[in-house]
């Protein structure tokens, strides 16, 4: 395997806060009544094997590949919200046993509880990882995060009130109130317009820049990958997904999405990806 | 402008076919047009007056007030049916959560369903010896399944975002059942109770023409007294409280939908 990133990953300066080891999952299908007996050969579908990857501390990590390939698994195994079938998952020296609030979630469909309003539903999150806070301390808090996504004014609103982009903005805030070192994201601008795309994707740089942590980023789109992080993991078709590259993007930030694209980095790397993606997709579609 | 217009009309077409049906009432059973002494709409309306006026007289069990007699259906129902609730939802829960509470508990859930409650007047009345406790016991026995059914499908089917959010939080068990899964099928839970009620309300009537006392065994009383017209009464009555408490759950319903 050629791995391209050496230059993040041969410096000692900064030690790795993710790092995934030999890592695989496969889905098994249920057990049947009738299959109590027979132990052993029960096949499977293997989603991703043998995964090998270091993520720097405080570093952006976009994983990119084509659809289905189990960049979404990837992103639940290390959200401890699914367990592997093989190899480990160690985050700061040591392997994780489940999901914990080191690590912040924020997930394609928002997943805000609709019952409760935009502050109420930070305000679980607070509750369910501080229980000793106090009421006005969570209140504050959640109030604090809501100023930095800009919607301090929709606070009471529910989220059947608010747009697709605003809901994953409250999605983002609930994930950073706990205050995690990782956030973890699963496609999160995916069901987005373009406009509200591009704007979410500044949003969250000018977080980032403020609030460094690290962050995974599941997506399929070559140009957010490109505009947002230090390195991007590229997966190979599934089933039995492995990574098939690392390359990191060497572009000065901060980034400025016009001017980055005139980039001849920007551009070479760009290529790279749409040939590798377009092989990848044939691939999966040649298949069937 | 328009919508008041619309509203005006359907008011008035409604109660235009009430006075139709008052009239033709009144006119075919003063023909005799159906059988000899079948009560007319007049007589009928008469008696509702006479009855409500002064609901909640008490002249021994075979002769209360109609709202005397209402409020003890209401009692038994509300009573059997709080138990029902009490003991659907978290059973619900528990078998929506568990793969082994589901498959050891779904046989009795099917088989029992189908039963009318009115089969187990007489095992009530065996147990208890005491017809106001089996009246209770057959509204819960009736009210039981569908809020349970209801809630166990809701948490099967429950958005998996919820629980995933709830998850990677590292919320306990009970915190995701009480603050996720509890209002997340809270539709579902009032849905069940919604048709719970409205099956108690029809059980009632039949079973307290067995047990005495009663808007049921008023009807059976009435029917003793071979007054038609008082069992029309008992039926208007019972409709309208059967209409209230319905309304009743579907502005619950509304409240608590979250979709819109």
């Amino acid at each position: 395997m050629n791995k391209k990133s050496s230059k993040i990953s041969t410096s000692n300066k900064n030690y790795s806060h993710l790092e995934l080891v030999n890592l695989g999952k496969i889905f098994f299908k249920e057990k049947k009544f009738i299959d109590f007996r027979s132990k052993g050969n029960r096949s499977g579908f293997e989603a991703i094997k043998d995964i090998n990857l270091k993520i720097e501390k405080n570093t952006f990590v976009s994983i990119i590949g084509p659809s289905g390939c189990g960049k979404s698994t990837l992103l639940n195994l290390i959200a401890g919200l699914q367990a592997p079938t093989s190899g480990k998952i160690i985050i700061d020296g040591q392997a994780i046993k489940g999901p914990g609030p080191d690590r912040g979630v924020i997930f394609q469909n928002y997943a805000l509880m609709p019952w409760l309003t935009t502050i109420q539903n930070i305000e679980f999150a607070l509750n369910t990882v501080f229980p000793a806070k106090t009421k006005a301390d969570v209140k504050d808090r959640a109030r604090k995060y809501l100023r930095m996504v800009g919607l301090e004014k929709a606070s009471n609103k529910f989220p059947k009130e608010l747009s697709g982009g605003m809901k994953q903005r409250v999605a983002i805030a609930r994930a950073l109130s706990i205050n995690p070192n990782m956030l973890l994201m699963d496609e999160p601008f995916g069901a987005l317009d373009a406009l509200t795309r591009s704007y979410l994707q500044d949003e969250l740089l000018s977080i980032w820049r403020k609030n460094k942590v690290t962050v995974v980023l599941i997506t399929h789109s070559i140009e957010e990958a490109l505009l947002l992080s230090d390195k991007i993991v590229l997966m190979s078709s599934g089933p039995s997904a492995i990574i098939s590259e690392e390359i990191s993007v060497d572009l000065e930030r901060p980034r400025d999405r016009e001017k980055i694209e005139q980039d001849p980095t920007y551009l070479k790397i760009k290529m790279r990806l749409e040939k590798h993606l377009l092989r990848e997709t044939r691939a999966v579609e040649e298949v069937t | 402008m328009n919508k008041a217009i619309s509203t005006r009309l359907t008011f008035a077409v409604a109660i235009l076919s009430l006075l139709i049906f008052i009239i033709l009432w009144q006119v075919i059973a003063q023909q005799g047009l159906l059988v000899k002494n079948f009560p007319g709409s007049f007589k009928t309306i008469g008696s509702l007056i006479w009855w409500v006026s002064d609901p909640f007289f008490d002249n021994g069990p075979n002769d209360l007030g109609i709202g005397t007699n209402l409020l003890i259906s209401l009692r038994r129902v509300l009573i059997g049916y709080s138990l029902a609730v009490l003991v659907a939802i978290p059973l619900g829960v528990l078998m929506g959560m568990s793969k082994l509470a589901q498959s050891s508990l779904n046989p009795y859930v099917q088989l029992l369903k189908p039963v009318s409650p009115l089969a187990w007047l007489p095992v009530g009345l065996f147990v208890f010896r005491n017809s106001e406790i089996t009246g209770i016991f057959v509204i819960f026995i009736t009210s039981i399944w569908p809020t349970l059914i209801n809630t166990a499908f809701g948490v099967a089917s429950i958005n998996p975002d919820y629980l995933r959010v709830s998850k990677s939080l590292g919320a306990s068990k009970s915190i995701t059942i009480r603050r996720v899964i509890l209002p997340a099928i809270m539709p579902n839970i009032l849905a069940g109770m919604r048709i719970s009620m409205g099956t108690a309300w029809l059980v009632i009537v039949a079973a307290e023409m067995l047990l005495g006392t009663g808007i049921g065994y008023f009807i059976w009383n009435e029917w003793n007294n071979l007054s038609l017209e008082n069992i029309f009464v008992a039926i208007i009555i019972i409709g309208f409280t059967g209409f209230i408490l319905d309304q009743f759950f579907g502005f619950l319903q509304d409240k608590f939908d979250y979709s819109i």
